[in-house]
Order: C-alpha cells, then structure tokens, then sequence
C-alpha cells in the first residue's frame, strides 16, 4: 500500500510518498501530484525518501507532474532519491530533466 | 461468526419469555449472518441487514452512513424510516456534527437517552423532516480498528430509551455491516484487478502486432539483423523496427515506451508510424530524434515517453550513425577478437517530456563481422531467485565470443536471460536487437 501526504514547506508543497511506486500504486501519486498542479501550486518538492522502489509508471506519473507544471512555469524538483531509484533515473538520463537533490533542504534553498 | 459474548444475557424472571427473546435475537444475528454472505451487492445487503435490525431493535428508523475521507463528510448508505428517502435526499453531515458525526469522529459507541437535551444532536435533520428524534443509539462501523461508517437507529417503539443491552446486540449488527462493506470493496478492487489485467492482455497484442514479423533482406548479404521481443504481462512497452531506406542503408530502432495498457500501447503505435515516415524524409539520426521528440511532446497524455536507440548502417561503408534518446549504451561484438565491448556515448533525455531537446549523433566504424547489439532494461534488471540483477556487465561477458550472426545472438540472450530468472515471474519486457556489418 501507498501513502500520499502534502505539507506546506518554505515556499513549497512537499508531496511525501511512502511505499513503492508501480502500476498500481502510481494512480494514487498522480491523483494528489495533479491536485497541486491544478490548483497551479508554484514550486512543489516531490519526498523519495521512503520509496524504495519505483517503476516506469511511477517515472512517468513524475514526468506528468514536470510537464504540468512547466505549463504555468513553477518548479517541480525531486529529493531523498535511494540509490536504486537514483539509478533508475540517471540510466534513462532522466537526470537531465529532472531536478533533483540530496535532501529537503538543498532543494528548498534552491527554490529560494 | 456470531459474538455470542455481547448477546443479551439472560435476566431472572420469566425465564420462557426472555429465553424465546434470546432465541428471536440469535435468529436474527444467524440470518444477518447469511445475508452478508449470500450476496456482494453492497447496497441489498445493507438494506436487508438494517430492515432486520430496525425490527429486532423496536426502532421507528434506521440508518448507515459511510465516510467518504476526502470531503469529510457522512454520506447515507441507507436511511429506513418514513422520512429516510427525504433524509438522504437533503442532509449531509460534516464528520463530528450531530450524533452521528460524533461517533465517526471518536469511533465510539453513544446512547442518547433525549437526543433533544444532547448538545452533539443536530437539530436541523428534525426541523428539515418534521421528524421528532427521541433517543439514538449509534455504533461506529469498523474495519481493522478504521472507522469507516457508522450505523444507528432512532426512538425506541415503546417509548423507552435504548439501553446497554439494546446497545451490544446492535454493535453486533455493526460489525455484520462493516464485513458486508468490506466484502462489497473487495470484491469490487478484484473486479477492478480483472478488468484492468484484460486491458493489459489487449494492450500487449496491440504491441505484438506492430512488431516486424520478419528481417530485411539484403540481396548483397552486406548486412544481417535480428530482433526479438518477449512481452511482461505487468509494465512494458517494448518495440523495435527495421527500417530500410534504400538498397544499401538499413536503420534499425529500438525503443521502450514508458507506461503500459492500452494509451501506452497505441503511443508505440503511433510513434513506429511517425519513425517510419520520419527516416523517409530526413537522413540524420539527431535530426529525427529531435522532430520526433517534439511530435511526441505535443500529444503525450499521463507522461508517457520512450527511450530510444536508432541505428543507421550505411552498409557500403560499414558506418553506423546512432543516437540514443535515455536509452542503455549499444554493445559492440568485434568479430576479429570475439570481444564484447560497452560503448559509452553521449546519451540524451529520453524523447517525449520536454519540447526543443538537444540530441547528438555518433558515428561508429565496423569491420566486417562486426555487430551492434541493443537490448531493453527489461534484459540487465530481469532478476534471479535471490535478487540479484542480470546486469550489463554480466550481458557483456555472456557476448564475449565468437558469433554466427545476429539470429543467434538475439535468441541466446533471451535464452539466457530466461534461465537465470527461472522460476521468478518476468517483470518487464525483454527485447534483443542486433545488426551486423558482412562485407562492403
């Protein structure tokens, strides 16, 4: 089971996810993801840090929520990657589209 | 199963009445029993076990209400009584307001002896219907400790308030309706499960048909390929295609789209079409990467992208210019040597999620023999019984030797791939592609 929760952070929303993020479970991530870029929430954090495993829908769910927001120019950034889903990343080079930091806060400073 | 724990105990007194009231009781809960288990529609079951409930309770009216957790609001599921279709046609509850909403907030049981002196009671459900509430008993509707409802019944028959007793054998009938709506939500996420495990089937022949049923054939013999695609059941998305473009230039594609069913499905379709018509009009792999990308930004739905490795062999030459698009580096098979080799190149973002994206072309030179092998990722993370990965490192030593052609290679790997994840259900497509350069 998947866990979805949004809190406000500085200047951002912090989408927090916990649990694996696949076929079935991604619905879920894009269901409150597409809340934020509906309500054209300016800057939004995307928390990795309790996700251990994330496949190609999950990727893609993330690519949606990047394209969403790059309709009304906010900033959509990732943080607290594992390494198993850093790779999965940076093997598709999605590392060249997607910001992504070390931790919450190297990602707030840089919305700042 | 039957708490016979919270049933009515048995008083002193008239010892036959009270034992036949105990039997009506336990003939109630036995037949509320079968109803939950005798259908998995949810609002026949809740009706007939809330009818039987409102009986064997002596109540003028009845209700069950379900929390839906993203408006926080009750919302009737049944409402019995002579003003319950106006109820649930006018009211809505907040979780915490009135009766109801208290006990969905604290997911505690309430008797209320005078619902009119009770400062919880909200009134305006009676000023609405005309409706003169008494007294409530309200269980809350659990599953796993979670409340997700609640269930109450209104003024007792004879007047009285309910009482203690009245109050076990109702929470009884409570924990009937939560089974029934558990059972109800569960068959329903499996009918869910089905249906969406029929669209994958349906998807994954769209996939397969557009999949190149035979190679090119060069009536030179200067150049060979082979391809071959094993479709997951899960996540894919999988494809490849040959391209020929005249007598001596052949292309070669290799793609995984990100995303699987139907909407993934016809978003390879298409983009083999757009490939094919794109390579007649434009010679450069960069080039057609690019138009391509923006084609597929223009129209991609629920971020949807591919990777993707394009190969063109000029085979009067042996030259092949490739660009890759997020996709794994190409391995080349030296004919000579029998070594395998990893080729690092410039690698770009995969096509299809940001407009106006740079690609670059590189340009390879083969010998004669020589092959180029892409594979998929569902080939390196196929996983064995313990976990661990394939990988491309293990890939690289499984082609470090000497090589019929391509046919072979393709069917090796698969073959190979296969035996190491034995027994462990494949996870995601597997794809092989090879193109070998013979002879100017």
């Amino acid at each position: 089971m998947i866990e979805v929760s949004v809190q406000d952070v500085g200047n951002a929303k912090v989408l927090s996810i916990t649990g694996d993020v696949d076929l079935y479970s991604s619905p879920e991530v894009r269901k409150e993801l597409m809340a934020l870029t509906d309500q054209k929430v300016k800057n939004i954090l995307v928390d990795l840090n309790k996700v251990s495993y994330m496949d190609s829908s999950g990727v893609a769910t993330l690519v949606e929520g990047l394209q969403q927001i790059g309709k009304y120019k906010g900033k959509l950034a990732l943080f607290g990657l594992h390494s198993v889903v850093k790779e999965v990343f940076e093997l598709s080079r999605l590392d060249k589209v997607f910001d992504i930091y070390p931790d919450q806060d190297s990602a707030l400073e840089k919305l700042s | 199963m039957l708490d016979q724990t919270n049933l009515p105990p048995v008083a002193d007194g008239d010892e036959v009445s009270q034992l036949r009231a105990r039997v009506d009781t336990l003939s109630s809960l036995i037949e509320v029993s079968i109803i939950v288990n005798s259908t998995l529609d949810l609002d026949e079951v809740i009706n007939l076990v809330m009818e039987k409930a409102q009986s064997v309770m002596k109540a003028e009216a009845s209700a069950v209400m379900l929390l839906n957790e993203e408006t926080g609001y009750l919302e009737w599921q049944v409402a019995l009584g002579e003003v319950g279709q106006q109820v649930q046609e006018t009211i809505r509850l907040k979780i915490g307001e009135g009766i109801a909403g208290w006990v969905a907030q604290t997911g505690e049981p309430v008797i209320v002896p005078d619902a009119q002196k009770d400062p919880r009671f909200a009134n305006r459900v009676d000023k609405q219907t005309g409706f003169v509430t008494k007294s409530i008993l309200a269980v809350p509707l659990k599953v796993k400790e979670k409340v997700i409802g609640i269930a109450e019944v209104i003024n007792r028959v004879d007047g009285k308030a309910f009482n203690d007793d009245d109050l076990h054998l109702f929470s009884t009938f409570g924990r009937q309706v939560a089974l029934a709506i558990e059972n109800a939500r569960m068959h329903k996420f499996m009918l869910e499960q089905q249906k969406f495990e029929q669209q994958l089937e349906a998807a994954r022949i769209i996939q397969e048909s557009f999949l190149p049923q035979k190679a090119p054939t060069d009536k030179f013999s200067r150049f060979r390929v082979a391809g071959k695609s094993i479709a997951a059941s899960s996540i894919g998305g999988d494809f490849f295609d040959y391209i020929e473009i005249d007598e001596s230039t052949v292309g070669l594609v290799t793609g995984d789209v990100a995303g699987k069913g139907i909407p993934a499905a016809l978003f390879m379709a298409r983009l083999v079409s757009d490939f094919r018509f794109q390579t007649q009009i434009e010679q450069d792999p960069a080039q057609i990467l690019h138009t391509i990308n923006n084609l597929l930004v223009d129209r991609t739905r629920r971020g949807m992208f591919v990777t993707l490795q394009y190969l063109l062999l000029d085979s009067l030459a042996g030259k092949v210019k490739s660009a890759n698009a997020g996709h794994l580096p190409l391995i080349k098979l030296c004919r000579k040597s029998g070594q395998s080799e990893i080729l690092v190149s410039e690698n770009s973002a995969p096509l299809g999620i940001l407009q106006n994206m740079q690609f670059s072309c590189q340009a390879i030179q083969l010998e004669p023999g020589d092959m180029l092998i892409c594979v998929t990722d569902g080939i390196i993370e196929a996983k064995n019984k313990r976990g661990k990965l394939f990988s491309m490192e293990r890939l690289a030593s499984l082609l470090n030797r000497k090589w019929d052609g391509p046919d072979q290679v393709v069917n090796e790997v698969i073959a190979n791939v296969n035996e190491f994840a034995r027994g462990v259900a494949q996870h995601d497509d597997l794809t092989v592609t090879a193109l070998q350069w013979v002879r100017c």
